[in-house]
């Protein structure tokens, strides 16, 4: 008796032989890259568009990211039906604009990849000249937003008792170390510069509003910049910081972030002045969110995968897709490989877990956080739900009623956790998790059956190795060249399927039997 | 002894694995079609009525959650009676009463059960708490069977009974299933029964395992399982290769208890038989499902089939003694 019979071995061996054919062909061919580069900086930036209207001319005015110091803007593409789209570009503020009649609803989509590194502005040494009339004009005068002539401001610069005036840069620092030490942050706090100062706390617009006021008063030139300050795993975050003018430069500086004369890698600038990012005129409604996208390839790679010599390939690249499509799928393409590991401990080492792909489940949902944190989140709700599992087997209810209410507490569980992490500072902290939370309330139902069927010692087994199974797939899912391989290379879920035929054709003995069955073992190597 | 990994010597013993019990003869023997009569245990039943196998009496059943009311008013002119789950796995879901305390019903370990438990019990099996696939079921009560004088001492809870293994309407292997205190009454090897292997040639247990480790005697009472005489064990391989004969299947697990009044009777069938009977044979079926294979015809009268699966059983364990 073979372990592995001979049409198992042969269709296993066509799928592995088939997939990396087309995995060769496309590395040696036509060179796609196999590892993903060092592309830190990099990313692919999706903004999304809803605006309705009711037949009128109209249009929609978004801010672009321009050129800027350690910053190279690479492809930008827009689509949008029924609407003309032109870039405007004046001073260094540009916008996108969609013009037309706005009828019924328009989805607009802009993309464009940025190369981002972080910058640092040297601070000039001696006495800074004062700035040019345009300059004062434009970024000097005090203004509805900017109240830079109103009494209390200048009662503080009176009370921060500043250096002269040719000293610019210890100005700049003594304002700067007021806004961002003196006054609190607060989300819920207001946006007003007056406001934010005789209160002593403000949001961040608040603060960066105050700072601009203060500087402007201070005579340093001062505006705001509203940019993305972009981040892996999660939805690109709306900021707000300021920029002052020092004689050569607009030096950037955060009251909120702390950041002084210098811009973090992942800040991306859309544009200065008290615009919103997204703005539109005859339009109903208006919705917008950004996406953003780490980057594995370098620039020219994706040119070659966008644009290759092969029709073909380009016709099937994924990297054509929506931002949004392209994430879902890196996670997605991840999966065979997270089956493949199930497969390996279900039927070769011979684990029992609970459910066929609950460990994969699980895995998926910790591929947010490191492990360790992760794991305690599913502890916490699987306490949560065995403990009101055991509390409603007083009330004797049936089966799918007393699920649904399982699946309630699961859910509010959840809604108290993201508070917590809320206040906590910690954004998006279940976002990835709210899809398998559900099956978690399979899970608890199950082993809360087997602590009362098979005593607890029974019951913890098959948990503790849905657990560690999960632990084992954990890794590949946040491994940045898995995720690379899969997703430029989809034809490598033909060499996992080959993998699968030949684990499901396998007859051979589990490293459970040979546990189980060792003292039948020893029978047999004495006769 | 000759040293080398654990898997030559398995091979060698002939054991059988899960991925080659699976692959090779529950995908290859058992269609799929076939799977509603033995996991139906309402279908088993009636299969087995048609064809006067011997089965315990049917007392009443309950399909809908409305039908539990008159399920308890039926079973009020019986003392005892077994509550089971239409198409239940592993004993789960099973409740033995064994008489009746005031309001109360006995159920076996002594403890009680209120009736409002009991409906709660049998609506949780309505609901398919208890089967195959969690889809929802149906409730069934059977008369309860009582031990064989020659068994029930070998047990102090609970009802032994007899798995036979028939491989293509041959019997290959056996064993008689022990409950302790420890499996509650349950004859289920996993939840601590004792699994004592049945010598097909002479029909005496010839070794046992408690938890896959070997033992000699009942712990809960100090008594021997070894070399005990299955009472009409001729009669329970023929009622299990008869019972099986009807399912389509061709590798099946037969469930036989030997009753006090009734003898042998099927208790129920199972189309992916465990294969902790092997520890308890300490003997692999390998060499016995291959030497069935190797058979010229199989397509002879029930008798002569048991009278094969004997000789092959004990042309294997003169092997294994050489």
């Amino acid at each position: 008796m073979a372990a592995l019979s001979r049409a198992a071995l042969f269709t296993g061996a066509l799928l592995i032989a088939l997939g990396l054919g087309v995995f060769a062909t496309k590395t040696l061919v036509y060179g796609l890259p196999v590892r993903p580069a060092d592309t830190r900086g990099l990313w692919q930036v999706e903004l999304r568009i809803t605006v309705r209207g009711d037949g009128r001319q109209g249009s929609v005015t978004a801010l672009l990211p321009g050129p800027a110091e350690g910053q190279v803007v690479l492809d930008e593409r827009s689509t949008s039906d029924r609407l003309q789209f032109s870039i405007r570009s004046r001073d260094d503020l540009r916008t996108g604009v969609w013009q037309g009649r706005l009828e019924g609803v328009h989805e607009i989509f802009y993309q464009f990849r940025v190369q981002s590194r972080g910058v640092t502005f040297p601070l000039p040494d001696g006495p800074v000249p004062a700035p040019s009339k345009e300059l004062a004009k434009g970024y000097g005068r005090a203004s509805h937003e900017f109240p830079a002539s109103a009494l209390e401001v200048r009662d503080i610069l009176d009370r921060l008792a500043l250096p002269p005036a040719e000293n610019a840069v210890d100005r700049l620092r003594k304002v700067f170390a007021f806004v961002a030490h003196e006054v609190a942050t607060a989300a819920s706090a207001g946006s007003d510069a007056l406001l934010t100062l005789s209160q002593r706390e403000g949001n961040e617009t608040g603060k960066a509003r105050l700072l601009v006021t203060m500087l402007r008063a201070a005579g340093i030139p001062a505006r705001l910049v509203r940019g993305l300050e972009l981040r892996e795993l999660a939805s690109p975050e709306e900021q707000v910081w300021c920029e002052a003018w020092l004689g050569t430069a607009w030096i950037p500086l955060s009251p909120t972030d702390g950041f002084f004369a210098e811009r973090p890698a992942n800040l991306v600038p859309l544009g200065n002045g008290g615009r919103e990012p997204v703005e539109a005129t005859g339009a109903q409604a208006l919705g917008y969110r950004f996406r953003s996208l780490q980057e594995r390839l370098r620039p020219e790679e994706v040119a070659l995968l966008m644009e290759p010599e092969s029709a073909l390939l380009a016709d099937v690249s994924l990297y054509k897709l929506p931002v949004g499509t392209q994430s879902a799928l890196r996670a997605l393409l991840l999966f065979p490989l997270g089956a493949l590991i199930v497969s390996l401990f279900r039927n070769v080492v011979g684990v029992p877990t609970y459910g066929t792909f609950m460990p994969l489940l699980v895995a998926f949902a910790l591929r947010g956080y490191p492990l360790g944190p992760g794991l305690v989140l599913v502890a916490f709700v699987l306490a949560i739900g065995v403990g009101t599992r055991l509390a409603l087997e007083r009330l004797r209810l049936l089966m799918v009623p007393r699920l649904s209410i399982m699946l309630c507490v699961v859910v509010l569980s959840v809604a108290a956790l993201s508070l917590i992490g809320d206040s906590l500072g910690v954004r998006d902290f279940f976002a990835g998790v709210l899809f398998p939370i559900v099956i978690l309330t399979m899970l608890v139902e199950r082993f809360t059956i087997a602590i009362a069927e098979e005593g607890p010692r029974e019951a913890f087994v098959p948990l503790a190795w849905s657990l560690l199974v999960a632990v084992a797939i954990h890794p590949v899912f946040r491994n940045a060249f898995a995720e690379h391989a899969m997703f430029t290379f989809p034809e490598l879920c033909l060499v996992v399927m080959g993998g699968l035929v030949w684990i499901g054709g396998y007859t051979g003995y589990r490293v459970s039997d040979l546990l189980r069955f060792r003292a039948l073992a020893a029978e047999g190597a004495r006769g | 002894m000759t040293p080398g990994p654990p898997w030559r010597g398995m091979r060698r013993a002939g054991v059988l694995g899960i991925n080659g019990r699976n692959a090779l003869y529950t995908l290859r023997c058992n269609p799929r079609r076939f799977y509603p009569l033995v996991d139906d245990k309402l279908a088993t039943k009636r299969l087995c009525e048609a064809e006067g196998i011997p089965v315990p009496k049917l007392l009443a059943t309950a399909h809908h959650h409305f039908e539990l009311r008159r399920l308890l008013a039926e079973l009020e002119r019986f003392d005892s009676f077994v509550l089971k789950p239409v198409r239940g796995a592993m004993g789960n879901g099973i409740v033995v009463v064994l008489g009746r305390r005031g309001d109360r019903f006995v159920r076996s370990g002594g403890r009680e059960i209120s009736r409002e438990g009991f409906l709660y019990h049998a609506a949780g099996i309505i609901s398919g708490l208890y089967s195959l696939a969690g889809h929802s079921d149906s409730a069934m009560v059977e008369e309860r069977l009582e031990a064989h004088p020659a068994l029930a001492g070998l047990c102090t809870d609970g009802v032994p009974d007899v798995r036979v293994i028939v491989y293509r309407g041959v019997p290959v292997m056996s064993m008689t299933r022990l409950p302790t205190r420890h499996s509650a009454g349950r004859a289920n090897l996993h939840q601590g029964a004792i699994g004592a292997g049945i010598d097909l040639s002479n029909g005496r247990t010839h070794h046992a395992i408690l938890r896959g480790k070997t033992v000699g005697v009942n712990p809960d009472s100090g008594v021997s399982v070894i070399g005990v005489p299955i009472p009409e064990f001729d009669r329970v391989l023929e009622i299990a290769v008869h019972a099986t004969d009807q399912t389509g299947l061709g590798y099946v697990g037969a469930d036989v208890v030997v009753d006090a009044r009734l003898g042998p009777v099927i208790l129920e069938m199972n189309a992916r038989p465990g294969l902790a009977i092997q520890l308890a044979n300490r003997a692999g079926l390998l060499h016995r499902l291959e030497a069935v294979d190797a058979l010229p015809e199989l397509a002879l009268p029930l008798r002569d089939r048991v009278k094969l699966g004997r000789e092959i059983a004990e042309r294997c364990r003169e092997r294994e003694a050489a």
